[in-house]
């Protein structure tokens, strides 16, 4: 993990003592609503449904066992002991007291954590690929890059009031696990056919909300020298040019779309040509720097079997289900990748408690060397087990309700928190996934059915993902009353696709019963286990859908 | 009292907005400022005047319009309509770092304490701040924050390449 | 005319409150059923009361609701409102957790 420098923390300290004073002044009145509004956002704190809620930055969904423990701690002295893990891999808290809030970034920095930039008009937390650096399909680590990143972003002077917010996320592997496509920037890590040169796709102009677009490639290789001054190119034209006059068409998507991909590529090249030789220019030693923080930790040399887990294997099934869905093969020969499931019909998809949280980090200390990672499909990833440890992890997780086989799977929703505790959702969200999940908790179904995602939003701003699901799901207030909208054929992976509506929204009560028709089409319509929901649905179209819907 | 602060110093303003040029009327003495499409249109007789010349620049206007004319020039006005719209930013980093003005570039607007270390960082040495504004207050914006990452007009290196 | 009463977010908590008028005096609860409630011209002293407290950095952004007087109080109209004044729908993760463990 990236060590903080003294500069670093000193700057976290600035910044808590800013902010500080930014409540003090809010507080005597100095400082208007709509100005404080501003300067909260940028330091994530929102003035939700019920209560304020904070968003915490994980950068790059990286965390460390301490780091796991200030959290609980923070959700037991000033939340109500719980915190909710987003889609962009951050942590938020749903009830702190405003007065309070300085206090908890202070203890937030001194485990090197920090709000700074999870909201606002600014450049957002970097998200990338929670197996970064373990992944057996990696090209190479993008940790490196999403830090470098992260330094370059960080209170930049010329891009701390944009038009909108804009957020970037890095993928260093075959795999797209970090949905790039749907980022303001994506960067995919590429080797030159060449010269093997590491370098980058660059996606611009991607992002979900009221007007879902897929980011274009604005260039096919971007030697990775130059991936900074590149970045600052595109936020440039961004700034300068991106529209303010309608909050709804200010994001980087609608300036890509109505400015045209080729001449975007123009304008951003353009200006690319101007400071590509200036100091952010990327050299080998900054390389060599940065990437010694993320040195692969000190493996053990171990065989790729274990007998006490074959045995396991084969006596206890549920323990194999567990294996068969919710392990990843690793890099290192002896080690296993190990996602905890926060989807079930108990909690909140995303949700965790404080104890969960401690239990978590001992486990990681115990059995992941320290490491745990968060992932935009809001589960959590221990990263670096011991293929002879996951009997005694599966029995501890367990214990936990952390053990449920359904990584990838259908009850594995997605969920943004919706107007149970949102303002601006239109409609809830979480019963949803509750109903979703306690109908479809089967594990032979899950079994069956494969690999398919089912995300749910509680409005338009499309916090939930819904459509780069396989089955969209999207809320709405239709004259006092909350409906759902289906829409299906989405992907937020490396073959990334936008979902379409398939028609009339779906009455709560009927939401969960069409979810069920969808599945049952494709349960009968697939050509064998191997066709996926969604090669099935991209072979057969809507039609069939439809006419089970609505027919 | 002007609310105004330069080179991060309280400092009397000296500068007038003209834009009477339309008029007909005979051009002031002193220290002007004038829009730019009065420079466009009218820039020879502006540089007949013996006192100091300035340009206010919208902030949808690229900087390279005028890049040629910074020599005679001893300000830029950059406009900051409402806090939230940041297009200044960038023009004053392509005024100081790419066509090397070295005059005052001088913010007006939505100029509020918060800003101003941002401000300071992409080149703006001259703060008309907004009214409500307390200006002896706004001189500690400056450094509550020692700590910077990126290369600006302030620091021509990232963080990690200045100390080593 | 609808009844209606005022409602915000108090500034330091940032918790729901409901404004309440008592001989002129205001005061902010959380509980909405201590609310005043008010219709037609008669809820001018309550904008009026809840923008002081406004302008005195109390709440945030206050607004009326339509609301409706049952036999159980006084119960927003709009889902929204509803579960702005009795919480989310759903129970805490940990409350689940603990009543699931119970019950197995």
């Amino acid at each position: 993990m990236y060590q903080y420098s003294e500069q670093d923390h000193q700057l976290l300290l600035e910044r808590v003592s800013q902010f500080r004073g930014q409540v003090a002044r809010r507080l005597k009145g100095e400082l208007s609503e709509e100005e404080f509004k501003h300067q909260r956002l940028r330091n994530g704190l929102y003035l939700q449904l019920h209560a304020y809620m904070l968003r915490v930055a994980i950068p790059y969904g990286l965390l460390s066992s301490e780091q796991m423990r200030t959290l609980a701690h923070i959700a037991r002295k000033y939340d109500k002991g719980y915190g909710h893990f987003s889609t962009r891999q951050n942590i938020q808290y749903n009830w702190p007291k405003l007065e309070d809030v300085p206090d908890i970034l202070d203890d937030l920095a001194k485990v090197e954590m920090h709000a700074i930039q999870t909201s606002g008009n600014c450049i957002r937390n970097t998200t990338s690929d929670p197996l970064a650096g373990v992944a057996r399909d990696e090209i190479e680590d993008p940790r490196p890059y999403c830090e470098l990143i992260r330094q370059w972003s960080t209170f930049h002077p010329e891009f701390n009031f944009l038009p909108r917010k804009f957020k970037i996320a890095v993928s260093g592997a075959t795999h797209d696990r970090a949905a790039v496509a749907v980022h303001d920037i994506g960067l995919r890590l590429v080797k030159n056919e060449t010269s093997e040169e590491i370098g980058f796709e660059v996606y611009v102009g991607g992002g979900l909300g009221r007007t879902p677009m897929l980011g274009k490639v604005i260039r096919k290789y971007l030697p990775k020298q130059d991936m900074l001054t590149y970045l600052e190119a595109i936020l440039r034209v961004y700034n300068m040019l991106g529209r303010r006059d309608n909050i709804y068409k200010a994001r980087s998507k609608i300036l890509v779309h109505e400015t045209g991909e080729e001449k975007f590529r123009e304008l951003v090249e353009a200006e690319w040509e101007k400071i590509k030789a200036g100091g952010l220019f990327l050299r080998d030693e900054d390389f060599k720097w940065v990437k010694g923080f993320f040195n692969d930790p000190a493996y053990e040399a171990l065989p790729d079997q274990d007998a006490d887990f074959e045995n396991l294997m084969l006596s206890n099934a549920d323990f194999a289900r567990w294996v068969d869905k919710n392990i990843e093969l690793h890099k290192q020969s002896g080690y296993r990748i190990v996602y905890l499931s926060l989807k079930t019909a108990l909690q909140p998809p995303g949700d965790v408690t404080a104890d969960q949280m401690d239990a978590i980090a001992d486990l990681a200390d115990k059995y992941s060397l320290g490491h745990i990672r968060t992932t935009h499909r809001q589960n959590l990833v221990l990263s670096d087990v011991q293929l002879k440890d996951l009997p005694a992890l599966w029995e501890e997780l367990k214990a936990l309700d952390l053990a449920t086989p359904n990584y990838n799977h259908v009850t594995d929703i997605i969920s943004c928190p919706g107007l149970d505790y949102c303002a601006l959702a239109t409609a809830r969200s979480i019963p949803i996934s509750q109903a979703i999940t306690a109908r479809f908790d089967d594990y032979d179904f899950i079994n069956d059915l494969g690999d398919v995602s089912i995300n749910i939003s509680g409005c338009i701003n499309a916090c939930g993902h819904h459509h780069v699901a396989n089955i969209g799901i999207l809320g709405v207030n239709k004259k006092g009353t909350e409906v759902y909208q289906l829409t299906l054929g989405g992907s937020a992976r490396e073959d990334a696709a936008i979902g379409k509506i398939i028609g009339p929204a779906f009455e709560a009560d009927e939401i969960v019963d069409a979810v069920g028709k969808v599945l049952s089409v494709y349960l009968e319509s697939r050509e064998d286990p191997e066709e996926t929901f969604l090669m099935a649905y991209r072979r057969l179209g809507q039609a069939p859908f439809k006419e089970r819907l609505y027919g | 009292m002007d609310n105004y602060i330069k080179d991060r110093k309280i400092d009397s303003n000296e500068w007038m907005p003209f834009t009477g040029l339309e008029d007909g009327g005979s051009l002031p003495a002193g220290d002007i400022y004038v829009p730019l499409e009065e420079w466009l249109n009218a820039r020879e007789t502006l540089l007949t005047r013996n006192g100091r010349l300035g340009i206010a620049l919208r902030n949808t206007d690229d900087p390279a319009i005028i890049k040629d004319d910074l020599e005679r020039l001893d300000l830029v006005v950059l406009e900051f309509p409402k806090m939230a719209d940041g297009r200044a930013f960038t023009q004053a980093r392509l005024l100081r770092e790419r066509y090397g003005f070295k005059g005052e570039i001088r913010a007006t607007g939505d100029v509020l304490y918060d800003q101003l270390f941002y401000m300071q960082r992409c080149g703006v040495n001259g703060f008309e701040l907004r009214d409500d504004q307390n200006a002896s207050h706004s001189l500690k914006a400056f450094d509550e924050m020692t700590v910077t990452y990126q290369p600006a007009f302030d620091e021509e290196l990232p963080l990690w390449r200045r100390h080593k | 005319m609808a009844l209606q009463v005022y409602t915000a977010s108090l500034l330091k908590e940032g918790l729901v409150a409901y404004l309440a008028l008592e001989n002129g005096h205001p005061s902010w609860t959380s509980d909405i059923h201590q609310a005043t409630v008010s219709e037609g011209d008669a809820l001018d002293a309550l904008k009026k009361a809840a923008e002081q407290s406004e302008q005195e950095n109390i709440v945030v952004a206050p607004y009326a609701i339509d609301v409706l007087k049952t036999e159980d109080g006084i119960v927003a109209a709009t889902k929204r409102e509803q579960i702005r004044a009795d919480g989310p729908t759903i129970g805490l993760p940990q409350d689940n957790l603990r009543e699931s463990r119970q019950a197995a």
